[in-house]
């Protein structure tokens, strides 16, 4: 008997949102949408404690950060209130002192938090700040631990900005957590997030005097190896890392490929021991080659594996950092969004892709929800 | 009572694009604003309370940028456009 369920992909686009949805085989798809019309939708995520409860990243040039929240699965969205932002019910009292806060430019990533914390909720935001909220983002606290970090004056921006991009929780400690900033690097708490410190070593930097910083980095994106949470892949300006002590070190993996500047990284839950990369050209952004890649980075055999034989889908395309991703199905499906508006899939762990016969706005993130019936 | 126009993009936000007010200020207008319809507080302003970039403010035909910002006065008779420069593609 065939299994149940819906598979949905969330993407986020320069001109909108949309759900992306199949069944378990994951052949054809059905294209829902756009949600928030017009606007620059970073993030799309949903939070698998709370059936049909997705959160969204929107930003607007006219109107500021916009964080919203459905709980019907897209179809109907509420705006929250931004980190420094209540929605407040009436007008201050003459003279209120307002103490100095950092504008928002951009919210870039939304993270639930644990199972046994249901209403937690992370935010990463543009100038690089992390927010936490308990009550399922009605309202929001500054993580000090890294917003006020004591290098945070020598932080420096990427092209898109200083962002607070990744925010990943180790699933199995529960103080743990680390974040990745553009341009400053990885961080990791070990407390909950009440004190953070840099852990970059092994990762180069080119762009910079000192070659080997402690901090400093431009670090894209970040994976959890599913089966070992001290496993960790990384994507950085620099080149492709692993780590096998939780940060504590880096080594380079990315030499053998052409080019391992890249944005992307994911690493199933039902492939341990393997990430997947999109690496581009370093200076032009674009795919090597003029063709669309994908590459399997297998660590238990310390090898690397295309993906895509030949060129079936040639053309000077890109990604961005939350521009590909993964499902939690055995065989794994993974997604790949591009900067042209192609959302790519494979329904097999990368045996074989697929296109979905859809042009999207420029894709700036992919997220694959879970199925219910998981 | 001075009259206030506000930008059609601004309808997602409250219900009304018209409307007059006893506000003797700029900031005085746009606190009301925000306390009537809290969604428009942070498309309008920062987060310290400053105009956003593309927003812009007029009293009679005047941007407040040119004035004393939000602290131009506002009067009876006066008229307010609540507009926002083009942007985007």
């Amino acid at each position: 008997m065939a299994k149940k369920g819906t598979v949905r992909v969330y993407v986020g686009t320069r001109k909108g949102g949309y759900v992306v949805e199949s069944d378990l085989a994951r052949r054809k798809w059905n294209v829902k949408g756009p949600f928030h019309e017009g606007r620059d939708v970073f993030h799309v995520v949903p939070d698998p404690r709370h059936e049909g409860t997705v959160y969204a990243a929107v930003n607007s040039g006219w109107w500021g950060p916009m964080l919203m929240k459905s709980t019907n699965g897209g179809a109907k969205w509420t705006e929250l209130a931004t980190p420094n932002m209540p929605l407040m019910k009436k007008r201050p009292a003459p003279g209120t002192p307002e103490s100095e806060k950092r504008p928002i430019t951009n919210l870039w990533h939304i993270e639930p938090g644990r199972v046994d914390e249901p209403d937690t909720v992370y935010l990463g935001v543009d100038p690089a700040s992390l927010y936490r909220s308990d009550d399922g983002g009605k309202s929001w606290e500054g993580v000090a631990g890294i917003n006020e970090h004591e290098t945070r004056p020598k932080w420096n921006p990427g092209a898109g900005g200083m962002c607070l991009h990744t925010i990943l929780l180790d699933p199995t400690r529960p103080k743990r957590m680390y974040v990745g900033i553009s341009a400053a690097g990885t961080f990791r708490s070990d407390d909950g997030g009440e004190h953070f410190r840099p852990v970059n070593q092994g990762v180069k930097v080119s762009f910079l005097p000192e070659k080997n910083p402690p901090f400093g980095q431009c670090v894209h994106k970040i994976a959890f190896d599913p089966a070992e949470p001290d496993t960790l892949y990384r994507q950085d300006h620099d080149g492709i890392y692993v780590s096998h002590d939780a940060m504590e070190s880096w080594k380079h993996i990315g030499r053998p490929l052409s080019d391992d500047f890249g944005f992307v990284v994911t690493a199933p839950k039902s492939m341990p021991g393997n990430a997947f990369f999109a690496p581009l050209h370093g200076m032009s952004r674009i795919f090597d080659g003029s063709h669309v890649q994908v590459w399997r980075w297998n660590d238990r055999a310390r090898s690397w594996a295309k993906t895509i034989q030949g060129r079936p889908w040639p053309g000077d395309i890109g990604t961005h950092r939350e521009g590909l991703a993964s499902d939690d199905l055995d065989p794994a499906g993974i997604y790949l969004g591009t900067t042209s508006g192609q959302l790519f899939f494979s329904n097999d762990g990368a045996k074989k892709w697929g296109l979905i016969p859809y042009t999207f706005p420029a894709i700036h993130s992919v997220t694959a929800g879970s199925p219910p019936s998981r | 009572m001075a009259s206030v126009r506000l930008d059609g993009m601004l309808k997602e936000f409250l219900p009304r694009l018209k409307l007059s007010t006893d506000a003797v200020s700029v900031r005085m207008l746009l606190e009301d604003l925000e306390a009537q319809y809290p969604r428009i507080r942070s498309k309008l302003r920062d987060e310290n309370g400053r105009l956003r970039p593309y927003v812009r403010v007029f009293v009679n035909g005047e941007d407040v940028h040119e004035l004393k910002g939000l602290d131009t006065p506002i009067g009876a008779a006066d008229s307010v456009d609540v507009l926002h420069s083009i942007q985007g593609g």
